[in-house]
């Protein structure tokens, strides 16, 4: 299955780390399966047209991290072990810590307190994640 | 190998400076963008790359030598305006380039024009801006070169055209050839590019991987606990290029380091810190504006 992935060059994050960032939200969704072919380099940098040194750097990156494993004339492969999935779990709650990290700063310098942050992030519990019947 | 080198380049033109101590290492595979306002010195940059005007001091080296003539065998350069004989036919004009060039592939060619909707059968003289602009491209990229030296190379073309063009570039870079290419798009240059350049009044004032600079150049917001709070500190760091205060709010141009920079304004009591993301654009403006020289305390009426 091709995987859909959109870049924005134009944003101020850098394109290498968007790559990285959609790579891991395809997997940890299952999206893309254990075992399952990525583009190779020159694919998606055409396909997306971006620099293909770009691409490159996020694939060794990811490969770095244990998502993908690239072997030599075959291309790069999302991991099969299971490995990948549980990393790019991970780093779906390191995407979310440091957003709750961000929020609280933001609540702190704003002048909230503990009691007040407590009941903001409790509200957004129960609308987002309701406890089963 | 197919690397450039350009060190300590100096031109003249008269009394004019046109380049001013330009080094530039551009390794094989590379696509390099090379930014700045008009004048900056980018197109004596390239003629002194191709030995169209001669180098006042410095060197040029392809693959650690000098330009000779059988360099030009592997480079293609497509000139910010196009070079075409009005009363030939775009075929006749790859005939001459296929007598000239080895390597040129004239079926190429007339699939690249193709692909920009260019009858190889028409004169130049009825080629509008784009089409010359494409058929500049098309020879060029048919020359299956290591180099490429590419001005403007898509100006005058529609937008599809142009993101063909880019895409032309990728390819070639894929296939291990050396791009230095010019723009006064930005945003192509920010897709395509991997490292950039930028001249101003003939002077490299700032150079690096693109996504390395989106990474390390920020904004970091905040505003101050009072009025007269001392941001001496903030204009002393090597990290912050530029200090702009107003009142309490306090805004920093920051080159390095940007969380760091926030942590510290956030531990001076100041509220609603936060940090902004530069685009490309965002960056080139911030280097050829007037006075970034050093760190500076802007001080606003309030």
């Amino acid at each position: 299955m091709p995987i859909i992935m959109t870049v924005d060059p134009r944003s101020g994050v850098p394109i290498y780390l968007q790559l990285i960032e959609q790579i891991k939200r395809s997997v940890a969704l299952g999206i893309m399966a254990g075992g399952e072919q990525l583009p190779t380099v020159k694919q998606l940098a055409l396909d997306l047209t971006i620099n293909p040194n770009t691409v490159a750097r996020a694939y060794r990156d990811l490969e770095r991290d244990g998502v993908i494993e690239t072997s030599p004339g075959r291309g790069s492969f999302v991991r099969g072990d299971g490995a990948a999935q549980t990393t790019a779990q991970n780093a779906g709650a390191d995407v979310a810590r440091e957003s709750f990290e961000n929020a609280v700063r933001e609540a702190k310098s704003l002048g909230l307190g503990r009691g007040a942050v407590r009941e903001i992030f409790a509200a957004s519990l129960d609308r987002w994640l309701p406890e089963g019947p | 190998m197919s690397t450039i080198s350009i060190s300590h380049l100096r031109k003249a033109y008269g009394p004019f400076l046109a380049v001013d101590d330009v080094s530039i290492e551009i390794p094989t595979g590379t696509v390099y963008g090379l930014l700045g306002p008009n004048g900056a010195g980018k197109t004596t940059t390239f003629k002194c790359m191709l030995g169209l005007a001669a180098c006042g001091a410095g060197q040029i080296a392809y693959d650690g030598r000098p330009l000779a003539p059988s360099t030009f065998e592997r480079i293609a350069y497509v000139p910010e305006r196009a070079v075409l004989y009005d009363h030939l036919t775009v075929a006749e004009h790859f005939e001459m380039t296929r007598r000239a060039f080895k390597k040129f592939d004239v079926k190429r060619a007339v699939e690249l024009v193709g692909q920009f909707g260019v009858d190889p059968a028409k004169r130049a003289r009825a080629l509008s801006k784009g089409m010359k602009t494409a058929t500049m491209v098309a020879i060029a990229f048919a020359r299956e070169p290591d180099f490429l030296i590419l001005d403007e190379p898509t100006s005058g073309l529609d937008p599809v055209n142009q993101r063909s063009v880019l895409n032309l570039i990728i390819n070639e870079a894929t296939r291990g050839c050396t791009i230095l290419f010019s723009s006064h798009q930005i945003g192509q240059v920010e897709r395509a590019a991997e490292r950039i350049a930028i001249l101003q009044k003939g002077r490299l004032v700032l150079e690096g991987a693109v996504d390395d600079l989106k990474a390390d150049r920020k904004i970091v917001e905040g505003i101050l606990p009072s009025d007269d709070f001392s941001v001496n500190g903030f204009a002393a760091d090597k990290r912050i290029a530029r200090v702009d205060k107003q009142g309490r709010i306090l805004r920093l141009t920051v080159v390095h380091e940007p969380d760091e920079i926030a942590s510290q304004l956030g531990a001076t009591g100041a509220q609603g810190v936060r940090v902004v993301d530069l685009n490309l654009e965002d960056i080139f403006i911030g280097a050829v504006a007037p006075d970034t020289s050093n760190a500076v305390v802007v001080e606003g009426a309030n």
